[in-house]
C-alpha cells in the first residue's frame, strides 16, 4: 500500500507538471518561425509549408506528416496530411518565404514580382531586398490610419452622438423649438463637414496602403497578389540565422502582448484582453480588500465570540466552496438588470433602449468577482489577525492604549501580511475565474478599451475582453479549432504566468508570516 | 480589558466608539450582502412556485347579453362580438361606444355561431347548410408615442351547401389570406370538406376563388368537428365515442382512436400537434400523434386532465403557450397546462348560464359571455410550464414516442414546447462528479497519506507548493488543454489510456521493489520519501510504453478502432468529448483539494499515537491504516466532501470537455450536461423574468444549496476534530 501511495502522489507530480510542461512548450513555440519545407510527391504536386507534426496513419501501417500549408484564399484548408510514402523529396527552397497578411492568414510561398503602380519594379529573389523597408513604411501608414480612427474621427462621432442625444432630450421636455436646436443643428452640420475631411483624408492613406503589390507565387505556381499595405509580415524562413530568427521572435511576442486581435481573434494579440484582465482584477481587489478586511477585523475583535459568530465564520468559509456560476447569475440578476436597468431609468432614459448600466459590464463583473472572493480575504484577515500574539496585545493594552488603537498601531500592522495574502489570493481567484463572467460583461471583441482618453476616462460600463474568456472563445467558438491552437496554449501560458506568479506571491507571503510568529508561541 | 475612564481623552473615546461603529457597520454589510446572494435567488425563483390567478370578473359596459363568440384584440383595446342574432358587433373597451356592426346571417342558429381567435374569425350558419364569416381586423397606428388600433370588420364571406334535405349538425372553418377550409357533419352521416382557394394575380391584383368541395360517409354520427392549424388536419368525436382525424388533402380514410364519451369542445393546441377533447362528463383528454413502434405516427390519448363537474362546452387554447381554459355551461371555469397536465386554477364565471369563451391573444384576460352579460377576467399565468412535475416529472411531450426526461429550452418557433426537465442536468451533475471522484480520491487520498506520513519535511516543502501550484490552475485553462488536446489523444490512444489503469498501480509497487534492490550506497542517507524520483521515472517510462503500443493494440485487438468496436460489441456511443476526458480534467482541479485537506487532517493526528502504534511493533503501514486513518477519518471526509463540491460546480471544464449534450445516460464514454453549463450556456439568451430565467436561477439555488450544505458539514466535522485534537 505504501507503494500504491506513492506511486498515487508521483502520478499527481507527473500530472502537474507534464501540464505546465506541455502548455509552456506550446505556448513558447507559438512565436518561433520554423522553417518552411517544400514537399515534392509522387503524383507531381508540390506541397510548401511547415511541419506540425508526424503522427502514425489512422487504420493502417506508416507515418503521415501534417503541413501547415496557410494560403487559406486558394486552398480553403489550413492542413494538409501526407502520407510519408507518398513523399519524393523534400527540401527547404531559399527564396521561399511566409508573409503574414491583414486578411486570410499566413500565406506560403516565393515572391514573384513587387509591382509598383502597374509598373515592375522587382521580381524574382530581389524582391526580398525591396520588401522590408517597404513594409514598415506601411506599418507607419497603418499606425496613422489607426490614429486617425481612435483620434480625431471618434471624436467626431462622440460628438455628433452627444448632440444626437442633447436634440433627443430637449424634443423629449417638449423644448424642440427652443434656441438651443439651431445652435445645436449648426453643431452638427460643422462636425459632418469635419467628418467627411477626416474620410477623405482616410481614403488617401488607404490608397498609399496600397500602392504597391506583391506578387507571390505558391507552391503549384498559382499567383497571388497581396497589396503591400495588408502585409504584416515578410520572413524569408530557410535564410534566417539565429539573431534574427530570435529577433523575430521577440516582434512575434512584442505583437502578442501589445497589439489588437485581427481576423476574429485568431491573428494578432491580445493587448485588450490583457488590459481588460488587469483592470478588472484591480477593480476587484479595490472593492473586496476593505469589506473583507473589515469583515475580518469585526468578527475576530469586535464581535462577541458566540453562536453568531460561529455560525457566520462556518458561512463564509461553506461560501467559497460555492461555484462560481452561482455567484454570476446572482450579478447578472442583481447588479446587471436590477441596479444596472434602475440607474438606466434614472441617469441615461435618452440612451434607452440601448442599455448603459443595464447590461454586462466591468464593473458589474469585478463587484460579481469581489463577492465570490471575500471570504478569501476574510479567512486570510482572520488567520493573520489569530496569529498575533496575546501579549502584543495586553502589552498595548497595558500601556493604556484603546481598543483601537491597539488594532490600528499594533495588531493590523502585525497582521498585514495575512491581510496582503488574502487579498493576493483574490486576486489570483480573480483572475482565473471566467464561468461568472460570461454572463456578467465579457465580450468576444470589445470595441474599446473601458480607459480612454474620452471623460470621464475610465467607462465602468463597458464590455471588456479577459484572457479567460479569450481561451474559451477562440479555442472554441473559431471556424478552424486546430489552426488557432497554438494561439490559445500562448494565451493560456499567458493565464497561468500571471496566475501562478500572483499566487506565488501569496505564498510566501504566508509562509514569512508563519515563520515570524512560529516562535512566539501563540 | 476596559479602559479607566478618567484618564482617557475625549478625543480619543470618539475615535474608539466611532471606529467600533464603522467596523460593526461594515461587517455586518458583507455578512448581509452575502446573505443576500441566497434571499435574491429565492426572491428570483419564488414565482416559479406562485400558482396561476385570475381576477374578479369586471362587467363590461356595452356588451350585448347572448353573445356567442368573442374577439379581442391584443392590446385590449376593443371586442368583437357575434350575437345570438347574427350580428357582429366591434365595441370600444373603455368606453363600451359601439365602432361598426354587420350582419352576417339572418336567422342564424345560436349553436352553430363561432369564432376563430387565431385567424380572428365570426362565423354563423344555420341547419340548411348558410355560412357567412367576416374577419377583424386590428391594424396599429402611432400618433406621436399614442398607440391607436383602429379595428375593421371585413367583408362578409358566403358559402351556401346544397343539402338536399339532410341538416347541418356542427363545422368548422380556418380561414388565411390564401384560402380557407371548411368541414361540416350532415344529418344524412356525411361529412362535407369544402376547400377554398384564393388566388391572386400579382399584376392585376385580381382575386380569383376556386371551391372544391368532397363529401364522404363515416361510421357514426359526428357531433363535433374541428380544424387545427395551417389547415393540415381535421378532427371529428362522434357520439358513439371515437375520434377520427384525417389529413385535409387527403380526406378519405380517417384515422380513428377511442374517445371514452361524448365531446362537447374539440380544440388544437398551439403549433397543431396537440388537440384537447373535452367531453360530456366533464373530463378532458390530450391526443397528438406520438412516433409509434412500427415508424407510424398514429393518433395517441395522451393523458387526461382533472376535469370539470359539468359537461364542456367550451375550450379556449392560449395563442402563446400550451395553456388553455375550459369551461361548463353552469359556469365553471379552470386552467389547465397540457405539458404538465395540471390544473393551474379553477373558479365560477359570474352568475348565469355561459355562452361563449374568448381568451386575449396575449393570453392576459379572458372574456366571458353569458346570460348575464359579458365580464372580463384579468389572467395572470406567467410560468405555467413550471412546477414539480415539470421540472422532475416524466413528461410524455408532443413529438416524442414516450414519457421522458428531457432538458430543452427553446426551439426554432416561438410554437415550441419548452422541455425543463431538471432530471438530465441531474444526472449530468452526478455522473460528472462520479467519473472525476473514482479518479481523485484514490490519487488524492493515496497521495496525502504519502505526504504526511512517508516524507521528510524538507521534501514536503517542494511537494506542497507543487500541490497549490496545482490548485490553481484556472479551470478554463484545464478545460481547454483536456478539450482540445486531451480528447482527441484519448480517441487515438483509448487502449493505452485504459491499460495505464492496471499498469500504473502495478509498476508502482516494481518501482518500490527496485528502489529497495538498489545498491544501499544510492539509498543511504537520503531523506525519506527520495523514492518518488525512481517512482516517477518509472511511471513515466510506463506511461510512455502504453501509449506507444496502444495503436498496435487497437490494430490487432480492436480492429483499428476501438469505437467502431465499441458500438458494434457493446452498442455504447463514443464521443470524443466525454466522461473520461472531463473526469480528467475536473481530477486536476479536486485532487489538490482533497490531497491538502486530507493532509492537514492527517498531519494533525497527535503524533504519540502513531509512537506509541510503532512502539508496539507495528510496521508503519499499520501504524497508517489502525491508527492515523480512523484517527482522520472524520478530516477525511470533510476532504472528500469539499472535493465533492467543487466538482458539483465547476463550470468552464465541464463546458469545454464534454460535449454539453442533455442526456440520461452513465456511459463514461460519452458527454454530459450539467446544472452549472447549463446556466453558463442558456442564461445569456434567457430573457429576464421569463421562465427559462427562472429556471435557471433555480438550477443556480439548486447548487447553491447542494455546495453550502456539503461544504458547512464538512467545516462542522473539521472544526470538531481540530477541537478534539487540540484538547489532546
Amino acid at each position: 500500500m505504501t507503494r500504491l501511495a506513492a506511486g498515487a502522489l508521483a502520478i499527481c507530480l507527473a500530472l502537474v507538471a507534464g501540464l505546465i510542461v506541455l502548455i509552456a512548450a506550446r505556448g513558447l513555440g507559438y512565436f518561433w518561425q520554423s522553417p518552411i519545407e517544400l514537399f515534392e510527391l509522387a503524383d507531381g504536386t508540390r506541397v510548401l509549408g511547415e511541419v506540425w507534426n508526424w503522427e502514425p496513419r489512422p487504420g493502417g501501417a506508416g507515418r503521415r506528416v501534417r503541413l501547415a500549408v496557410g494560403n487559406r484564399d486558394l486552398t480553403g484548408a489550413d492542413f494538409r496530411w501526407i502520407d510519408e510514402s507518398e513523399i519524393l523529396r523534400r527540401s527547404r527552397p531559399e527564396d521561399a518565404g511566409v508573409f503574414e497578411r491583414l486578411e486570410w492568414g499566413k500565406f506560403y510561398g516565393f515572391p514573384a514580382q513587387l509591382l509598383r503602380g502597374d509598373r515592375i519594379a522587382a521580381s524574382g529573389a530581389e524582391v526580398w531586398k525591396e520588401i522590408r523597408p517597404l513594409l514598415a513604411e506601411k506599418a507607419e501608414v497603418r499606425a496613422r490610419i489607426a490614429r486617425l480612427h481612435g483620434g480625431e474621427i471618434d471624436d467626431v462621432n462622440r460628438e455628433l452622438e452627444r448632440i444626437r442625444i442633447e436634440l433627443r432630450q430637449l424634443r423629449r421636455r417638449g423644448l424642440a423649438d427652443s434656441e438651443r436646436t439651431p445652435i445645436l443643428e449648426a453643431e452638427r452640420e460643422e462636425y459632418q463637414r469635419r467628418y467627411e475631411a477626416h474620410l477623405v483624408q482616410l481614403r488617401e492613406l488607404e490608397d498609399e496602403l496600397l500602392a504597391e503589390t506583391l506578387v507571390l507565387r505558391a507552391a503549384d505556381g498559382s499567383l497571388v497578389r497581396l497589396p503591400a499595405g495588408h502585409a504584416v509580415r515578410a520572413v524569408r524562413a530557410n535564410r534566417l540565422r539565429l539573431p534574427q530568427r530570435l529577433g523575430l521572435y521577440a516582434s512575434r511576442l512584442a505583437e502578442f502582448l501589445l497589439d489588437d486581435p485581427r481576423e476574429s481573434n485568431t491573428e494578432g494579440g491580445i493587448f485588450p484582453a490583457i488590459f481588460g484582465t488587469v483592470m478588472m482584477v484591480f477593480l476587484t481587489s479595490l472593492a473586496v480588500a476593505p469589506f473583507g478586511v473589515l469583515a475580518a477585523i469585526y468578527l475576530r475583535e469586535y464581535a462577541r465570540d458566540g453562536a453568531f459568530v460561529r455560525l457566520v465564520r462556518i458561512s463564509v468559509n461553506s461560501l467559497a466552496g460555492v461555484p462560481s456560476i452561482v455567484f454570476g447569475v446572482f450579478g447578472l440578476g442583481f447588479f446587471v438588470y436590477l441596479v444596472g436597468g434602475s440607474i438606466d431609468q434614472l441617469f441615461y432614459p435618452d440612451r434607452l433602449p440601448a442599455p448603459t448600466f443595464g447590461t454586462g459590464g466591468i464593473l458589474w463583473a469585478s463587484l460579481t468577482l469581489a463577492l465570490l472572493t471575500v471570504p478569501v480575504v476574510i479567512v486570510s484577515t482572520e488567520e493573520g489577525l489569530t496569529s498575533v500574539p496575546r501579549g502584543v496585545r495586553e502589552g498595548s493594552f497595558a500601556l493604556g492604549a484603546t481598543k483601537f488603537e491597539t488594532l490600528r498601531r499594533v495588531i493590523v500592522p502585525a497582521a498585514l501580511p495575512g491581510v496582503l495574502t488574502g487579498i493576493i489570493l483574490a486576486m489570483a481567484r480573480a483572475a482565473g475565474e471566467v464561468a461568472p463572467l460570461m454572463i456578467v460583461g465579457m465580450v468576444k471583441l470589445a470595441p474599446s478599451l473601458p480607459i480612454d482618453a474620452h471623460f470621464p476616462f475610465v467607462h465602468l460600463e463597458r464590455k471588456f475582453m479577459h484572457l479567460g474568456f479569450h481561451i474559451y472563445d477562440v479555442g472554441f467558438q473559431s471556424p478552424n479549432v486546430e489552426a488557432v491552437q497554438p494561439l490559445v496554449f500562448a494565451t493560456a501560458l499567458l493565464l497561468i504566468l500571471v496566475v501562478l506568479s500572483t499566487n506565488l506571491a501569496a505564498i510566501l507571503l504566508r509562509n514569512r508570516l508563519r515563520r515570524k510568529y512560529a516562535s512566539s508561541g501563540v | 480589558m476596559t479602559q479607566p475612564r478618567g484618564r482617557t481623552s475625549a478625543r480619543r473615546l470618539w475615535a474608539e466608539r466611532g471606529a467600533a461603529r464603522l467596523v460593526g457597520a461594515g461587517g455586518l454589510a458583507v455578512v448581509a450582502s452575502l446573505a443576500g446572494i441566497l434571499v435574491f435567488l429565492l426572491v428570483e425563483v419564488a414565482p416559479l412556485l406562485g400558482s396561476s390567478t385570475l381576477g374578479a370578473p369586471s362587467p363590461l359596459a356595452g356588451g350585448e347579453v347572448g353573445a356567442r363568440a368573442l374577439l379581442v384584440d391584443p392590446h385590449r383595446t376593443h371586442l368583437a362580438e357575434l350575437g345570438e342574432d347574427g350580428f357582429a358587433r366591434l365595441t370600444e373597451l373603455e368606453t363600451g361606444r359601439e365602432r361598426a356592426r354587420r350582419r352576417l346571417l339572418d336567422g342564424a342558429d345560436p349553436s352553430l355561431l363561432r369564432g376563430v381567435p387565431e385567424d380572428r374569425l365570426l362565423i354563423a350558419a344555420d341547419r340548411a347548410g348558410r355560412v357567412r364569416w367576416l374577419r377583424v381586423d386590428w391594424p396599429l397606428r402611432y400618433e406621436g408615442r399614442e398607440r391607436v388600433v383602429e379595428p375593421r370588420l371585413s367583408g362578409v364571406e358566403a358559402l351556401d351547401l346544397e343539402l338536399s334535405g339532410s341538416e347541418l349538425l356542427d363545422y368548422a372553418l380556418r380561414a388565411d389570406p390564401d384560402g380557407a377550409s371548411w368541414v361540416g357533419a350532415l344529418s344524412s352521416g356525411e361529412v362535407a370538406v369544402v376547400s377554398i382557394e384564393t388566388r391572386t394575380n400579382a399584376f392585376s391584383g385580381e382575386t380569383r376563388r376556386q371551391t372544391t368541395e368532397t363529401r364522404f360517409e363515416v361510421d357514426g354520427r359526428i357531433g363535433r368537428i374541428a380544424i387545427g392549424p395551417e389547415r393540415r388536419y381535421a378532427y371529428a368525436a362522434t357520439l358513439e365515442g371515437e375520434l377520427l382525424s384525417w389529413a385535409l388533402d387527403r380526406p378519405s380514410a380517417p384515422e380513428r382512436v377511442e374517445l371514452p364519451g361524448r365531446a362537447g369542445a374539440l380544440a388544437p393546441l398551439l403549433g397543431g400537434r396537440s388537440l384537447i377533447a373535452g367531453l360530456a362528463d366533464g373530463r378532458l383528454i390530450q391526443y397528438f400523434r406520438a412516433p409509434g413502434p412500427d415508424g407510424g405516427t398514429p393518433l395517441t390519448r395522451i393523458r387526461e386532465f382533472p376535469g370539470l363537474s359539468g359537461p364542456v362546452f367550451a375550450i379556449a387554447p392560449s395563442q402563446r403557450d400550451r395553456s388553455f381554459f375550459a369551461a361548463d355551461r353552469g359556469g365553471e371555469i379552470a386552467l389547465f397546462h397540457s405539458t404538465t397536465g395540471q390544473r393551474l386554477w379553477s373558479g365560477r364565471a359570474p352568475s348565469g348560464e355561459l355562452f361563449a369563451l374568448g381568451l386575449a391573444p396575449r393570453a392576459n384576460a379572458l372574456y366571458v359571455a353569458g346570460s348575464a352579460g359579458t365580464a372580463a377576467l384579468e389572467v395572470h399565468n406567467p410560468h405555467p410550464e413550471a412546477g414539480g412535475g415539470g421540472f422532475f416529472g416524466r413528461i410524455w411531450y408532443e413529438d416524442y414516442p414516450r414519457p421522458e426526461y428531457v432538458w430543452q429550452s427553446t426551439g426554432g418557433s416561438d410554437e415550441f414546447e419548452p422541455k425543463l426537465s431538471l432530471v438530465p442536468l441531474l444526472v449530468g451533475t452526478l455522473k460528472g462528479t462520479l467519473y472525476t471522484l473514482l479518479l481523485s480520491v484514490p490519487l488524492g487520498l493515496l497521495g496525502a497519506i504519502y505526504v504526511s506520513q512517508f516524507m521528510h519535511p524538507n521534501l514536503q516543502g517542494v511537494v506542497k507548493p507543487t500541490v497549490e501550484i496545482m490548485a490553481s490552475l484556472p479551470s478554463v485553462v484545464l478545460g481547454f488543454v483536456a478539450g482540445l488536446w486531451l480528447a482527441p489523444r484519448l480517441e487515438a490512444f483509448l487502449p493505452g489510456m485504459l491499460a495505464m489503469l492496471f499498469v500504473l498501480p502495478a509498476l508502482s509497487i516494481a518501482a518500490g521493489s527496485l528502489w529497495r534492490a538498489l545498491p544501499a550506497r544510492w539509498t543511504h542517507g537520503r531523506h525519506e520519501g527520495s523514492e518518488l524520483v525512481l517512482y516517477l521515472a518509472v511511471l513515466v517510462l510506463g506511461a510512455a510504453v502504453c501509449l506507444e503500443l496502444s495503436p498496435s493494440v487497437e490494430r490487432a485487438v480492436f480492429g483499428g478502432s476501438v469505437s467502431t468496436w465499441l458500438r458494434e460489441t457493446t452498442g455504447l456511443v463514443y464521443d470524443q468529448r466525454n466522461a473520461i476526458v472531463a473526469g480528467i480534467a475536473m481530477g486536476f482541479a479536486v485532487i489538490p483539494i482533497i490531497l491538502s485537506l486530507a493532509d492537514d487532517a492527517l498531519s494533525n493526528v497527535p503524533p504519540d499515537l502513531s509512537a506509541g502504534s510503532l512502539a508496539l511493533g507495528a510496521t508503519r503501514w499499520q501504524t497508517v491504516a489502525r491508527i492515523v486513518l480512523p484517527a482522520a477519518s472524520p478530516g477525511i471526509f470533510a476532504a472528500v466532501m469539499i472535493g465533492l463540491g467543487r466538482a458539483v460546480g465547476e463550470t468552464m471544464i465541464v463546458l469545454m470537455a464534454t460535449g454539453n449534450t442533455p442526456l440520461l445516460d452513465w456511459s463514461a464514454f460519452n458527454g454530459f450536461r450539467t446544472l452549472s453549463a447549463n446556466i453558463a450556456v442558456e442564461i445569456p439568451e434567457a430573457p429576464r423574468g421569463g421562465t427559462l430565467y427562472r429556471t435557471l436561477f433555480l438550477a443556480a439555488l439548486v447548487l447553491f444549496a447542494l455546495t453550502f450544505t456539503l461544504n458547512t458539514a464538512a467545516e462542522l466535522v473539521r472544526e470538531r476534530l481540530r477541537r478534539r485534537f487540540a484538547d489532546d
